[in-house]
């Protein structure tokens, strides 16, 4: 009875390798291939953008990045990705606007508003005010995975949904 | 500040893969049956439970009133300073230290040292700091420190599960959960909660049954290497202190408001949530904007309480058909709330740890510029953050390991309980057949919400 016990408990640790060695093997396939780890690890090494040290960037930020991009001649070359949203009423028109971006993207947000605020996208915290009947907008580059929100700061509401893949 | 963030940040995972997912899920059912038949046949953690001491030098001073003095003066200290960047600070949320600290350092910070530490925030609760130094004055001046009311025990856990309740429903449901003033006033109502209480009911049982955070962080405690015994601290095996039944009453209520609010959290977060509440602000367009507010706020505690009641409910379901298929007249309840402990820490750790390690690092800018006034009291005002200090695939690793880990823990200590309870192994086997549904329904359900966009 032990010895069937024992058997069945080293047989399911074998199977619970396997399904283990294959989700990892997977998911590696998954993340992409060999120059995106490498991309990954110089990432985290290297501060990952020149406005995100936190406490200056919030107030002047995006004067910073607009410069930034006008003088690298490189970055006019890429494909910029414009994000273009419209707020009525204080609400983004049709909904939160969703776009998913891959690391390294140029981005511009354009943001036309019938209300002041202030666009702050979180995670790069980067923030500019919009007069009302105006148009904010703001050049990055997306150079931090993951999921960030961006809002009208002082509503609280939520007018965009940026995903940016690893 | 952010709609629907966890209290602070507006910065969320990326989704866990599809890849992660179905191995993660696999491996979860996996376990769950061969742990099954292969566990052990006679109770082993409450009899572990007591481990061995730790050398007496360094229990004594791990003990010791000075330790003990330094930290409850630390602690108050950072209390007051709390309240007051909160108040008077600067009101850009990033920028002012109290959102961040209660949010992040704390609320997270703490769990984590009470699951490898053990029981810390008894020597680390301000409020209990106040306590005893007014028990002290009061005693230096010949007078006794006595509550003012017996605590009868009757309301058991409920008070803490309502104190708990109101802090996850600023935290998840309230449309600026960070804004300064905001969380000043929190935080002076919340040391009003906890002072009074242990003034009127005693120290110790407002420690136990009324105050929130050390009821959350004493029974995450539980899963700790280390606990107290007689004045001694002993080592033990991980997850050993949550043997046994739990009887004190509200204790489901407790452990389902810590499980719930963090996947309500989750699901705030995906795009179905997101849609909803922009939708019922589309709706009070036309109104103040205070309106809408209150309606997303309403909308959110509605969620919240559904999550939390969810939980209630399913677990409820699973031990009365527990008690159906094995035909005992009593009931199960108490039994086997202790086992939700490891997954409601997994839960923690799965939904904050990118958040603790990365917003967790402008703590160092914030502590030399608190209140937002250009300060540089230690130098680091401009530490600039590692924002990529951890790759999504870690994130992701982190996540599924800390859910798979709870949910073994979770199974292995409701199978303790369950050999204990029943003489007949096959009467214990089948008490576990419902409990393992609902293990791996939490389980795969947190798992499922991580991999929501």
């Amino acid at each position: 009875m032990v010895r069937v016990r024992r058997n069945v408990i080293v047989a399911s640790g074998g199977v619970l390798l396997l399904a283990a060695g294959y989700g990892l093997a997977a998911c590696g396939g998954d993340g992409g291939d060999a120059s995106d780890t490498t991309a990954a690890t110089t990432l985290a090494t290297t501060p990952p953008l020149e406005t995100t040290t936190g406490t200056t960037t919030l107030v002047t930020p995006s004067v910073e990045t607009t410069t930034t991009l006008a003088t690298t001649t490189t970055l006019e070359q890429e494909e910029l990705t414009e994000i273009r949203i419209v707020v009525v009423n204080g609400q983004p028109k049709g909904g939160i606007v969703r776009k998913t971006l891959r690391r390294g993207d140029p981005v511009v947000l354009v943001v036309e508003s019938d209300v002041a605020d202030e666009v702050h996208i979180h995670g790069y915290d980067i923030s500019k005010d919009v007069e009302v009947g105006g148009t904010a907008r703001i050049s990055f580059r997306a150079t931090v995975p993951g999921r960030f929100e961006v809002e009208l700061e002082g509503r609280g509401v939520q007018i965009a949904d940026l995903t940016v893949l690893p | 500040m952010s709609l629907l963030a966890h209290g602070i940040g507006g910065v969320r995972d990326l989704p866990v893969p599809e890849t992660f997912f179905f191995t993660t899920a696999a491996i979860v059912l996996v376990v769950s049956f061969v742990l099954l038949g292969a566990l052990w046949r006679r109770p082993l953690l409450e009899s572990h439970s007591g481990g061995r001491l730790l050398p007496s030098a360094l229990s004594a001073f791990v003990l010791s009133w000075a330790l003990r003095l330094v930290l409850q003066a630390i602690s108050v200290g950072l209390l007051g300073l709390t309240l007051a960047t909160a108040l008077f600070g600067t009101t850009i949320e990033l920028l002012n230290f109290a959102p961040t600290f209660v949010y992040v350092i704390f609320w997270l910070g703490i769990p984590l040292l009470s699951v490898t530490l053990g029981n810390v925030w008894s020597a680390l609760s301000p409020w209990r700091a106040i306590a005893d130094a007014t028990v002290w004055v009061l005693e230096r001046g010949g007078n006794e420190a006595r509550p003012v009311l017996e605590w009868s025990g009757r309301w058991g856990r409920y008070p803490a599960a309502g104190a708990l309740f109101a802090f996850v429903a600023l935290e998840l449901a309230h449309p600026r959960p960070a804004f300064p003033r905001t969380v000043g006033i929190a935080i002076a109502l919340y040391s009003y909660w906890a002072l009074a209480g242990m003034a009127v009911y005693g120290r110790d049982a407002w420690t136990r049954c009324g105050e929130g955070f050390a009821v959350a962080f004493g029974l995450l405690a539980r899963i700790a290497p280390f606990a107290v015994r007689d004045e001694r601290v002993v080592v033990r095996w991980p997850f050993t202190g949550l043997g046994g039944a739990e009887h004190v009453r509200g204790t489901l209520v407790f452990i389902s408001v810590m499980l719930g609010s963090t996947s309500f959290d989750g699901f705030a977060r995906t795009s179905t949530w997101q849609n909803l509440v922009g939708d019922v602000r589309a709706d009070f367009a036309g109104s103040s904007v205070r309106v809408a507010d209150l309606a997303t706020t309403l909308v959110n505690v509605a969620g919240l309480t559904a999550f939390v009641a969810g939980v209630v409910m399913t677990y409820l379901a699973a031990v009365w058909s527990a008690r159906a298929l094995v035909r005992v007249e009593r009931s199960l309840v108490s039994d086997f709330v202790l086992p939700l402990v490891p997954i409601a820490a997994a839960y923690l750790v799965a939904h904050y740890f990118s958040l603790f390690v990365i917003q967790g690092q402008f703590i160092f800018t914030l502590i030399s510029d608190p209140f937002g006034k250009d300060w540089d009291l230690f130098g680091t005002a401009d530490f600039a953050p590692n924002l990529a200090i951890v790759s999504p695939e870690i994130v992701w690793y982190v996540q599924v390991a800390a859910l798979v880990v709870g949910h073994v823990a979770g199974l292995a200590i409701a199978h303790d309980r369950a050999v204990a309870l029943f003489d007949d192994r096959r009467a214990a086997l089948r008490s576990q057949y419902p409990m393992l549904a609902l293990m791996v329904l939490y389980t795969v359900g947190g798992l499922w919400l991580l991999s929501q966009g």
